[in-house]
């Protein structure tokens, strides 16, 4: 074999190692990354069951403090709006017509929409679904629309 | 001369890239010479070497890999951090949570564990063959002296991270150790609730064993361990100085070779009697760049994919969560220890204090009191058969010492043979 | 100008080969690293549930679906618990696959709407790893290093006992029986046992054994309690036949009470037809079982006459309290030839051998022997069930089972059983034969069938070493003790009444009928009646309220008592005018509603329950109107129906059975009428 072709079949030899190698390479770092996402989280769940409906007597308005939410039983069925101002995180009061905030003066309308203040965007509305037991489960990672209503 | 905008922005690029390489890819000697002293991670390696310690024989690389797998387990060791709660019983959980539920948090677990077995073992044959080629030897006096500290801190590592899972295995392993070191004179007890952080071992000693594990027992092995390859660069390799070319001429070498010439930029004015490049025969020296490096790269990767391959075959141990009303029997020092916690087992004071602290002062006298020349950078050279055999036996014993620990005792501490 | 040269030396092939399969290795190994991760088991399974999902069609489900993925965690701090079962059982809390394949399937029962997963987790009832998302390493199999893999069903009830502490809890029979069966058995003298603190268990007094017991009886007992009763509670402390020479020696030394004077008796003209009337009469079959039938309050009476000495029975039958002061047995009024009478029936029906010559108490005089006998006595700890005075109670003789289940299986000696190294195989085997595991063991043999030593150790595992948090553990508070004082506590002592009614739960549950609301059930002059001659007013009750051969006073006593204090005030003060147009109402209702099914009036009806003829002269009004309104408040899983009554129509039945009994006619138009 001519030194041209030892060189050749040597480089060639070489990147099939480059190759394996950075590809393997490349591949742990993508393994590195997918290691640091966390797949559980030691943390209250974000969904999770606020009672029967019958809890809820029908026209009522039931804010839940520790879960920070306004939940409706209106005419065409059970909502729930987050209290917590998107301005900076208060919680918003529930008054005759929509909500208004104590920290900075937004006010909402019953929909959450800005009426008027600092606010930048809406009320946020949640996932309100029935569990197989009859149960009210509220979902915080399933925002929806104001038109949402959940009948029983 | 107007150029496209291929060739400005080629160019542009280019001059992107010089601005953080300084050198570009290596194609002529000059070249090849000067990225060894212009990247700050590169200049470790000498602008040269010898040709004859490439062989895999000259140090079977062990410091090497020793090295590699310090790194290894430093990145595992961080990744882990992330998920690892030092704080029992949270500690345990958190282990099970690795295990379970953290993406490839089993295979990074098993790794750090097994490489930090590894780096015991392996840093114990460095020194054996450091010994074996009398490379310990004037002017790698202190060097060897650095190599004794690198070794002790190797197992206070691997002692401080043992603790950590927090589970039978770990915490009694801990409890024999420290009340090993309790039998040192005077100080033993004193010693023992230092390392406990109490009279027991709880919360405070597995933060104080995590803080040392994981910042400053690496800190030093960092510090000494740069101390210890800068020696090896200074000193230059044993391999290398065997194969010298004979007493520097005065008229002859002057013509070939002209003294002092070397154009690496260094700044100090270094005395260097010996082993220095240009003594060497200069026909007998290639290139770090690539010749030196493509083999360490050829090591790092034979180490990677070895430990791999042990990581997805042997699942690292864990028992059931540490409970200090219930011992198991019997109950073992982490291996590299049982040597001695079998000499304990008949004379905690011989076996546990003595033996160790002669040991640790024969290896760190050693190279002050043979200062014999002979035989420096040779394999088992007849020169030395007095000192090597002495050392080898020491090491038989040491090494079947441990075994008959690991294998040969069981419940009680009583004789079993292993296929029982 | 380069001074060195250059090596002709890109590196040997060799090197670039090694290269090429180093990389090329790593990169198959890391592969198979990701695709490891990617084929999990879990992922798998819920693969299948999503396929399942589709195959049930509830709307719900289906956008429920979107939520499949991903691992499933259920974080309870308080309990130390992180519980990742749902990953798999994704079904679990979904009636709608009740017949799927597991694991897919829902949970059995209703235990998820009684004990919400997102409350109490998986493990805390079933054991196993929860932290683990594979089915091997959760444990449902035992694993290596796994103190708690899952429990099997049949003994999940011991994980109901952790944070049910009460004695007898809701829908856990078998703890429920282990427990009593604890109860019962009295380990709760020789061990310490969480939850059965300040329940006293105890043997006869050891005081007058001298004057009671015959010599030769005693010795067979101490050495096989079970060859005299088999349903001993005593177990066979395993002893000697030197320890028990000189424990009998030391137990027959004790005379503290000098039976009765019954010098008077004429022993021979004891009648024993009369006993056996009187036996009958007393019922005291209720709490003493013979030939096999009967109660267990007290010792079984089929051998009584190889047991026990004339005039100590006799003396006995007359004041029971005088030498057993807490003894449940009441004191009878009978008079002493009644008592010969039945003295000597007991003696002479319950014997083996017929009527023997008793020799007479000898006097025991070998000090040494007595000593011996006391040594022994204390050694094994007699004291803890038998009270002796002059004998200290030094404390529990046997080890404390606080923690019993978590205790160190590798600690604990097995003797030679091939059984697996667990806490509750070694509380099993030492029910059944405490001597035989190894090490040398004071307990007694008590004989357990294996089924009762499995509830038992059932019952005892639930004894677990880490407290719970307060807000998991349901205890009810124990009954707080009725102790009357004045004359009334005092007939209450003389006639136990407390052994078989209850007064605020606390009491004995012999008699189906608690005393506190008695006086607003019951007619007064009704209870005199009944106190001084229990007639039966159930045909198909075996246990009875015995002949007590009251004085009229003490019954008017009792009367009085009960009728001003054991009220109800919601049944006090019941209209009880009512019109003729009532009664008639209420008869035909009886008629409607098909009373006569299980009551009996006149001659015609049922047997289940009690006989109506004589309700006015019973049970008043406002009692009658309250059972029929709402029957399971006052008893619950009684067999009267709850038929829904408006209070009209209660009233109108109320009338019908008030006037039922008191003047005659209306039993016979009951009897006619259709």
């Amino acid at each position: 074999m001519t030194e041209d072709r030892i060189d050749l079949q040597r480089r060639r030899i070489f990147a099939v190692g480059c190759f394996g190698t950075g590809a393997a390479t490349a591949g742990f770092l993508a393994a590195t990354f997918r290691f640091l996402v966390p797949n559980v989280l030691y943390e209250p769940s974000r969904r999770f069951d606020i009672g029967s409906p019958a809890e809820f007597p029908y026209g009522s308005v039931t804010f839940l403090p520790d879960r920070r939410l306004y939940v409706f039983n209106s005419a065409d069925g059970f909502y729930a709006v987050s209290s917590e101002c998107p301005h900076l995180g208060c919680n918003v009061r529930h008054a005759a017509s929509g909500f208004e905030c104590p920290c900075h003066g937004s006010r909402f309308d019953e929909n959450g929409r800005v009426v008027q203040g600092p606010a930048p965007q809406p009320l946020a509305w949640y996932a309100v679904s029935l569990s197989p037991r009859q149960q009210l489960i509220v979902d915080l990672d399933q925002t929806v629309g104001p038109e949402f209503r959940l009948r029983v | 001369m107007s150029q496209t905008l291929g060739q400005r922005t080629a160019s542009w690029l280019n001059a992107v890239g010089r601005s953080v390489w300084r050198i570009g890819w290596p194609v002529t000697d000059k070249d090849r010479a000067a990225v060894m002293i212009s990247s700050i991670f590169l200049h470790i390696h000498p602008a040269r070497v010898s040709r004859h310690v490439l062989r895999p024989s000259a140090t079977l690389a062990l410091g090497l890999i020793s090295g590699i797998l310090f790194v290894v387990l430093s990145v595992t060791g961080l990744a882990l951090m992330l998920y690892y709660v030092p704080y029992p019983p949270e500690a345990y959980r958190s282990m099970k949570d690795l295990q379970f539920v953290v993406t490839f948090g089993v295979v990074l677990r098993n790794m750090h564990r097994w490489s930090a077995h590894g780096m015991v073992v392996v840093v114990f044959l460095h020194m054996c063959r450091v010994f074996w080629t009398g490379s310990y030897k004037a002017p790698r006096e202190f060097n060897w002296v650095v190599g004794v500290m690198l070794l002790l801190l190797t197992l206070a590592l691997s002692f401080t991270g043992y603790l950590l899972p927090w589970d039978q295995l770990a915490y009694w392993a801990i409890t024999v150790g420290t009340n090993i070191a309790a039998y040192a004179p005077l100080v033993g007890d004193r010693l023992k609730f230092l390392m406990l952080g109490g009279h027991f071992i709880g919360p405070m000693t597995l933060l104080r064993f995590y803080v040392l594990h994981c910042v400053m027992l690496p800190l030093l092995m960092l510090i000494l361990v740069s101390l210890h390859v800068w020696r090896v660069r200074k000193d230059g390799l044993s391999g290398a100085e065997v194969h010298r070319a004979p007493a520097e001429p005065a008229e002859e070498a002057a013509g070939l070779f002209p003294a002092s010439t070397k154009t690496h930029g260094l700044m100090a004015l270094s005395r260097r009697p010996r082993a220095s490049v240009e003594a060497r025969d200069p026909n007998d020296e290639v290139f770090a760049w690539p010749h030196l490096l493509f083999r360490e790269l050829l090591v790092a990767l034979a180490v990677v994919v070895v430990l791999h391959v042990v990581s997805l075959v042997f699942m690292a141990p864990l028992e059931e969560m540490a409970d200090p009303t219930r011992t198991p029997n019997p109950a073992k020092a982490p291996w590299y220890f049982l040597g001695l916690q079998e000499l304990v087992h008949y004379s905690a004071l011989v076996g546990g204090v003595v033996v160790p602290t002669l040991i640790v002062a024969a290896l760190v006298s050693l190279p002050y009191f043979d200062r014999r020349r002979a035989g420096i950078g040779r394999w088992f050279a007849p020169e030395r058969r007095i000192a090597n055999t002495i050392f080898t036996v020491l090491v038989i014993i040491s090494v079947g010492l441990t075994i008959i620990g690991t294998l040969f005792r069981g419940p009680n501490w009583a004789w079993v043979w292993p296929w029982n | 100008m380069g001074v060195a040269v250059e090596l002709k030396s890109t590196a040997p092939v060799r090197l670039h080969v090694a290269f090429a399969c180093l990389g090329l290795a790593f990169l198959i190994i890391f592969s198979w690293v990701l695709f490891h991760e990617e084929t999990a088991e879990w992922r798998t399974t819920q693969a299948q549930f999503a396929r399942l999902e589709g195959t049930v069609k509830n709307p719900h489900q289906l956008a429920e679906s979107a939520r499949v993925g991903g691992l499933r965690q259920i974080w309870l701090p308080e309990l130390g618990r992180v519980d990742r079962c749902g990953t798999c059982h994704l079904g679990i809390d979904d009636p709608a696959f009740a017949t799927a394949p597991q694991p897919h399937r829902t949970h059995s029962g209703a235990w998820l709407t009684t004990h919400p997963p997102d409350r109490f987790g998986c493990t805390a009832c079933h054991d196993g790893e929860g932290q683990a998302t594979d089915y091997r390493n959760a444990a449902h199999q035992p694993q290596p290093f796994v103190t708690r893999p899952m429990r099997p069903l049949e003994t999940i009830e011991a994980n109901c006992g952790t944070c049910h502490r009460s004695i007898d809890p809701l829908d856990a029979p078998r703890l429920a029986e282990g427990r009593r069966l604890i109860i019962e058995s009295g380990c709760f003298s020789c061990h310490d046992i969480p939850g059965f603190e300040g329940l006293t268990f105890r043997g006869p007094a050891l005081d007058s054994l001298g004057y009671k017991v015959l010599p030769d009886w005693l010795a067979s007992w101490l050495e096989d309690p079970k060859s005299y009763l088999e349903q001993s509670k005593m177990g066979n402390f395993r002893l000697s036949a030197d320890e028990i020479a000189s424990l009998q020696g030391f137990l027959l030394s004790q005379r503290a009470q000098v039976p009765l004077d019954s010098t008077g008796v004429d022993w021979k003209r004891a009648d024993t037809r009369n006993g056996r009337a009187l036996f009958g009469e007393m019922r005291c079959v209720s709490c003493h079982a013979v030939n096999g039938r009967g109660g267990t309050m007290g010792p079984e009476l089929t051998r009584i006459g190889d047991k026990i000495r004339r005039n100590w029975l006799f003396s006995y039958l007359k004041d029971p309290h005088r030498v057993q002061p807490d003894t449940p047995m009441l004191q009878y009024r009978l008079n002493d030839e009644e008592l010969r009478d039945l003295t000597a029936f007991l003696l002479e029906e319950y014997s083996s051998a017929g009527a023997v010559a008793e020799p007479p108490p000898a006097a025991y005089q070998d000090a040494r022997a007595i000593a011996a006998g006391r040594a022994v006595f204390e050694r094994r700890g007699c004291i803890s069930c038998h009270r002796l005075p002059g004998i200290e109670d030094s404390g529990r003789v046997g080890p404390s089972l606080a923690g019993v289940a978590d205790r160190d299986p590798d600690e604990l000696p097995y003797g030679s059983e091939i059984v697996r190294h667990t806490a509750e195989n070694y509380i099993f085997l030492k029910l059944l034969m405490p001597d035989a595991l190894g090490l040398p063991s004071s307990m007694p043999t008590f004989g357990f069938t294996p089924a009762d030593a499995a509830r038992m150790t059932l019952a005892l595992a639930s004894l677990r070493k880490a407290d719970l948090p307060a807000s998991y553990v349901l205890k009810p508070p124990p009954p707080k003790p009725y102790r009357p004082a004045g004359r009334f506590g005092e007939l209450m002592s003389r006639y136990r009444c407390l052994s078989c009614h209850s007064v605020g739960g606390f009491g004995g549950d012999l008699s189906t009928v608690p005393l506190d609301r008695i006086g607003s059930q019951l007619i007064r002059d009704y209870i005199v009646t009944y106190l001084l001659n229990p007639g039966a007013v159930r045909v198909s009750v075996e246990a009875r309220m015995p002949v007590f051969h009251m004085q009229p006073d003490e019954a008017n006593a009792f009367a009085d008592y009960l009728s001003t204090v054991f009220l109800d005030d919601s049944m006090e003060g019941y209209d009880a005018s009512f019109t003729a147009a009532d009664a008639r109402r209420g008869q035909e209702l009886y008629l409607q509603l098909g009373c006569a099914a299980c009551h009996q009036l006149g001659t015609t009806g049922g047997y289940v329950g009690p006989e109506l003829s004589t309700t006015g002269t019973r049970l008043k009004p406002g009692w009658i109107a309250a059972w029929l309104t709402t029957p399971s408040v006052y008893r619950p899983g009684t067999l009267q129906p709850d038929y829904g009554l408006s209070s009209a129509d209660a009233r109108a039945l109320t009338a019908y059975l008030s006037g039922l009994g008191r003047s005659g006619q209306a039993t016979a138009s009951a009897g006619g009428a259709r």
